[in-house]
């Protein structure tokens, strides 16, 4: 260690030459990193939800909520459906894969008063799956969303202005009274439907109101939230392997995604590699100019009876502790310049984000000292190879 | 096995060739000589006769292209290089004629870093090196760096590094070349007393400025080869 401290000390230029250049190599991977780490988690985090939606059900020939008040059926996607029962929820939630999973029982029946077929959907309030493929408190235009109280409905908008119903209005349909307590626009979902109520309201509403008579009255639809779209497949698969009449429907476009999600993380992980072969590229670089400048040296040390591995020893010290504190100095530097730049509203970068990460401090600890440490071998393979008297002969 | 033999230094068939893309030049071709322990040898020749080689390779510095190189027991040319660390920290010192000294190192580090390998700690190589910055001269010059002595003051240090650690054989290349009479005498008194005291083999590539009388025989090398 006094040798190692002593040679910084006395190539003092050299010495510092080296840890501006580790300062400057890890100040440009950190500015590198917290881009593209950024512009990755800014890109999958809009993809990871894109198409992440599937609705299951049995679809039948026959209706299976038939009631002697009303023309109507328990559907899905325009097929009369089974009755399913709860467990199956439960056993789809345990599916690796799922983020979510929830209860859907949607009925259609023909109205008088509308002249046409209306649907209503149960839902479950609370759950995420509810949000991405029927409505969500979000979808909200006017009014509000869904409490617990048993009178309240929703109505989509475009129901509501085709019939002039408002919020507030009390409305006769399924055999019942209904308030209208919100307007939602839902937008293009897989289960929407032109009314809805909570899940325990609408199973009331079926059993009651309109005496339908089914094997059970838990749901007839299960909505699945995926937590990716490349887990997509692995769960449908999955899904269908339960039972092998189920239909499972969902947005294609979760497939695009996937293939561009998995571009981006192969983008990263290119990138991740060069900014690696750049950093081993530069410390061999400035080890082997290092060791050129001191190859004199270091056959006088071997003439003296230093060992091969106490010399190479020196080297990867001296290039490690270069290594860190041009890291140090870099990732300080790299730190002060990302918060300017995320601060100041500069011009030039006002698109682009700048996301430092404390994990960004091992990784490239691990690559720069990693690299210091490949960029060490060659000149200690050279070292092992070559003789104190050959090395005077071409370096003397 | 007595001192004598231990620090007996034996050439057979020392050959070595250097190559180069374009040609081979032969530097040394088939030496066969017997140095004994304790014994004090000049090795005599022109400019480019293959005297430094010879010593390179007589200390394990270089490899022969053909033919060994045994001191006592060790065959120096085929040891591995942690055994020949060992002999060359241990047992053979090196006088080089352009002295090889650390340009940015001060004398005393020079000095010091001749004996790192023996393991010494502070005060043990202080003990060793101070007497003899003393005896030569260097006292005062002990921190300062080597461009800032004299050619004369430098080749003193170099001869303090290389008998600091009392080798039991020393390769001294023109020890007295570039030194004026009265250094030259005082080295050629310290390798004298170095020999007797610590029965050292002293072998001295030389091309004519270390004095023939003092030393015990003369070996002539011409064009690579021992003129008989």
């Amino acid at each position: 260690m006094k040798y190692i401290a002593k040679e910084l000390r006395r190539h003092l230029y050299r010495t510092l030459g080296g840890i501006s250049g580790y300062t400057l190599a890890s100040f440009f991977v950190l500015i590198i990193l917290s881009i593209s780490g950024s512009n990755k988690s800014g890109s999958t985090g809009i993809l990871q939800n894109t198409g992440t939606h599937l609705v299951v059900y049995i679809p039948t020939d026959k209706s299976s909520c038939k009631s002697d008040l009303v023309k109507g059926a328990v559907i899905a996607e325009g097929m009369n459906t089974l009755m399913l029962d709860i467990d199956l929820l439960y056993t789809i939630e345990k599916i690796a894969g799922v983020k979510d999973a929830a209860p859907y029982l949607r009925y259609e029946m023909y109205h008088d008063d509308y002249e046409k077929y209306i649907s209503i959907g149960g839902i479950d309030t609370t759950s995420l799956a509810t949000f991405t493929s029927v409505c969500a408190p979000s979808n909200i235009v006017d009014g509000r969303f869904l409490s617990r109280l048993d009178n309240e409905i929703l109505a989509e908008e475009a129901f509501t202005k085709a019939h002039g119903l408002t919020v507030g209005d009390t409305l006769k349909i399924f055999n019942g009274r209904k308030v209208l307590t919100g307007i939602v626009n839902s937008g293009i979902k897989p289960a929407k439907a032109d009314f809805y109520a909570t899940i325990g309201n609408v199973r009331y509403l079926l059993q009651e109101n309109l005496q339908c008579q089914a094997p059970g009255f838990d749901m007839n639809i299960v909505l699945v939230e995926v937590e990716d779209p490349r887990v997509q497949d692995h769960v449908i698969g999955e899904i269908r392997s339960l039972m092998h009449n189920f239909s499972v429907s969902t947005f294609m476009c979760y497939e695009p995604a996937y293939k561009v999600m998995n571009m981006i993380n192969k983008t990263s992980s290119g990138l991740s590699l060069m900014i690696f072969i750049f950093l081993v590229l530069f410390s061999a670089k400035t080890q082997l100019t290092a060791i050129f400048e001191r190859y004199r040296e270091i056959g006088i040390l071997k003439s003296l009876g230093w060992s091969d591995s106490r010399i190479s020893m020196q080297i990867i010290s001296i290039s490690v502790i270069q290594a860190t504190i041009g890291l140090v100095i870099g990732f300080i530097l790299g730190v002060v310049v990302i918060n300017l730049l995320n601060n100041q509203n500069l011009m030039l970068f006002d698109y682009i984000e700048f996301r430092f990460k404390y994990s960004f401090i091992p990784i490239v600890f691990l690559l720069s000292v990693t690299g210091a440490l490949i960029a060490s071998m060659f000149p200690i393979y050279r070292i092992f190879r070559t003789k104190a008297g050959d090395i005077f002969n071409r370096y003397m | 096995m007595a001192i004598e033999d231990l620090n007996r230094i034996v050439c057979e068939s020392l050959t070595k060739e250097y190559a180069s893309r374009r040609q081979t030049t032969k530097v040394l071709s088939g030496i066969n000589l017997t140095i004994e322990g304790n014994e004090m040898v000049l090795i005599k020749g022109r400019s480019g006769s293959g005297k430094t080689t010879l010593l390179h390779l007589m200390g394990g510095l270089i490899r022969p292209t053909s033919g060994k190189v045994k001191i006592g027991r060790f065959t120096v040319s085929e040891l591995p290089n942690h055994e020949l660390c060992t002999l060359l920290s241990d047992n053979i010192g090196f006088i080089f004629q352009n002295f090889n000294l650390m340009p940015t190192y001060s004398i005393y580090e020079n000095i010091e870093i001749a004996l790192a390998p023996k393991g010494y700690d502070n005060r043990e190589t202080k003990k060793i090196i101070e007497p003899l910055l003393e005896e030569f001269g260097l006292t005062e010059k002990s921190s300062t760096l080597p461009s800032e002595l004299s050619i004369g003051q430098q080749q003193k240090v170099a001869v303090v590094r290389t008998i600091a650690k009392k080798p039991s054989v020393i390769f001294a290349d023109e020890p007295t070349g570039s030194v004026d009479p009265e250094t030259a005498d005082e080295i050629i008194q310290y390798l004298k007393k170095l020999r007797k005291e610590n029965r050292s083999t002293i072998v001295i590539a030389t091309h004519g400025s270390f004095p023939e009388e003092q030393a015990d025989r003369t070996i002539l090398l011409e064009n690579g080869s021992v003129r008989v």
